[in-house]
């Protein structure tokens, strides 16, 4: 890591007890502000809670899905979800497999993001379920009919494999979080220690506590990161085992793979840049962290568009009218602008971060983050109405338009999603606290501590 | 139970104190940090901890759960779908892949509980500084001379605050 990249001086450099009081002032500071969007995430929870209900009382027939797009909004939604849910592990455990030292400030963030985001994502199979109170079906349990599931399914591995990455998710960041949970312990008074300090399991430090905590952090990385190759691979092949043309590709593992770590890194940033200015959290993410994650996404963003062109590339090369058909469509028939909205924000917008000057300017930095999350989720859009289509019969195509109740709930996820992340921000701490800790301790002792 | 704990403020210092006490023949040492030290782990001879063990166990215990779970369930009700044999390895693997990864982690998790034998009460020895910026030493010493002698090494290599328990 070269000094000269990280805007802390080094007199400036915090001491340990600063990362103590800096990172968890928040959770002790009242803010106007927080309450009102909490309030609004609220209103739009409850609005889609209202959407569903009238869904589940009058059935799917208010949803604007037909015969033969009989997938729409919600498992768009919920792809694009299970997305985002991927730069969380992305971020601390592959990173940390490969010692990216600039990980640590924004580890913490990433992974309540991806637990917030499955936590998300796994509401839509149920939203999309006509009988909604039949989903323990998909569950693995004796039954008197000795009826069990269909293991050959892509559904019911799509079940075992969110399941596995909620709740591997959830330890790695519990685990991460126990030592910080020490130090609220430790600061606080009251209510607040006894609660801290029931969460933190009676956290000491000792170093052999260290020792064994280390090492499952090591083993909990190592094994996150095939999990994380595997999550958004299953999801690709609940499309991918569908004989559908624009579905059926060997190509759609890796390119779900590349696009659900692409959206991921886009959303930290998103939420990062308000959170750090709202926060004061300036000395620990700096534009360093910022410039590294403006290159992950460039480098995803390259990938992507590849994909999009190795599609093309594959529809062609396979001499299959219909595959070629398919694609024709996609990019110049009714759903023309979800496909360029796609292939502008996602492979065209990036391209800025080619200049350094983009990549440390916050601002630009913001909105083409934000332009991403679009484009992924017009992406998704894109590979899953336009191939249901469009498919083999001409006298069986139809198109798709959403209703009201399905943006509905789908406005009314991304407002669940922010929901719990504001409640993360206000209660935990929002970057690990004795991550930073380790860092400043060897930047203290060694110099430049490398 | 009588000792001295001594309170230091950075890793070098904690790390000449530990090894000095250990040549002097100090080995029940209960060291605090508020930081993972690897440097302190070396210093203490702790080995590799044994929380691999229990992952490797997991994994075993979730890909054989797995292999159970979707093979006798396809033979207790042996149904043809999708015209593919009714022990379809291939697509079971997957399963049996997530399966793995699962337990492992559940097991590794169980295992830190187990060897730090958490969730449990703080230490008499622990001090709040020790989660802030503070390494603490707590060394068992009878009360006398040996006392004395350990006190003088703990000063020596640095030691900000020192406190005796009799």
């Amino acid at each position: 890591m070269a000094t000269a990249e990280i805007d802390v001086p080094r007199e400036g450099l915090p001491t340990l007890a600063d990362a103590n009081r800096d990172i968890s002032r928040p959770i002790s500071t009242p803010y106007g502000r927080y309450w009102i969007l909490l309030g609004i995430c609220g209103a739009l929870i409850a609005a889609a809670g209202v959407a569903w209900t009238i869904q589940i009382r009058d059935g799917m027939g208010v949803a604007g899905i037909n015969n033969p797009v009989n997938w729409g909004v919600y498992i768009v939604t919920f792809v694009f979800w299970v997305g985002i849910a991927h730069s969380g592990t992305l971020i601390s455990a592959v990173l940390y497999l490969v010692r990216s030292g600039w990980r640590t400030t924004i580890n913490r963030t990433a992974e309540a993001m991806t637990i917030f985001a499955v936590m998300t994502a796994g509401l839509f199979p149920l939203i999309h379920l006509g009988r909604v109170w039949y989903f323990y079906y998909l569950v693995p349990y004796p039954s008197t009919r000795l009826l069990w599931p269909n293991f050959r399914s892509p559904l019911v591995w799509d079940m075992f494999a969110i399941g596995t990455y909620f709740t591997i998710s959830l330890v790695f960041w519990y685990l991460g979080l126990i030592p910080d949970l020490a130090v609220l312990r430790d600061r606080f008074t009251g209510i607040k220690k006894r609660l801290y300090g029931a969460f933190s399991l009676g956290w000491q430090g000792t170093v052999r506590d260290w020792s064994h905590y280390r090492r499952l952090y090591l083993y909990l990385a190592g094994i996150a990161t095939p999990l994380v190759l595997s999550v958004h691979s299953v999801v690709s092949w609940d499309f991918a085992m569908g004989i559908v043309p624009g579905w059926h590709s060997t190509i759609f593992a890796p390119y779900f793979v590349a696009g659900a770590i692409f959206s991921g890194i886009a959303m930290v940033i998103t939420i990062t840049i308000p959170l750090r200015w709202a926060f004061g959290l300036e000395k620990y993410v700096t534009t360093y962290h910022f410039d590294n994650m403006a290159k992950l996404l460039l480098l995803t963003s390259l990938i992507v568009g590849y994909a999009y062109g190795m599609e093309y590339f594959l529809a062609w090369f396979s001499a299959d009218p219909i595959e070629q058909e398919s694609f024709r469509w996609r990019a110049t028939g009714f759903y023309a602008g979800p496909f360029w909205i796609m292939v502008f924000c996602n492979v065209v917008v990036p391209m800025s971060l080619w200049f350094k000057r983009t990549r440390n300017s916050l601002k630009a930095l913001f909105v083409i983050s934000v332009l991403v999350n679009i484009g992924m989720w017009y992406e998704r859009f894109v590979i899953i109405v336009t191939s249901l289509a469009h498919e083999y019969d001409p006298s069986a195509w139809q198109v798709y338009t959403p209703s009201l109740t399905e943006l509905t709930i789908m406005v009314g996820s991304f407002a669940w999603f922010f929901f719990w992340f504001l409640l993360f921000a206000k209660t935990l701490p929002t970057i690990s606290i004795a991550e930073v800790k380790e860092h400043l301790a060897h930047e203290h002792e060694h110099g430049n501590g490398h | 139970m009588s000792g001295i704990l001594a309170q230091f403020e950075t890793l070098g210092a904690t790390r000449q104190a530990i090894e000095r006490l250990r040549a002097e023949g100090h080995s029940e040492l209960d060291v605090f940090s508020p930081i993972p030290a690897p440097e302190l782990e070396e210093a203490l001879g702790i080995v590799a901890s044994p929380v691999g063990r229990w992952a490797l166990i997991g994994g075993a215990t979730g890909f054989l759960t797995a292999v159970a779970l979707t093979g006798l369930t396809a033979l207790a009700y042996p149904l043809v779908t999708q015209g593919k044999p009714i022990l379809s390895w291939p697509a079971y693997f997957i399963i049996m892949f997530e399966m793995t990864i699962l337990f492992t982690g559940l097991f590794g998790f169980l295992g830190v509980l187990h060897h730090t034998r958490r969730p449990g009460r703080l230490s008499a020895h622990y001090r709040p500084t020790f989660s802030v910026d503070r390494f603490g030493v707590f060394v068992r010493a009878a009360a006398g001379s040996d006392q004395r002698d350990v006190e003088a090494l703990l000063r020596s290599t640095g030691a900000v605050e020192v406190e005796v328990s009799a």
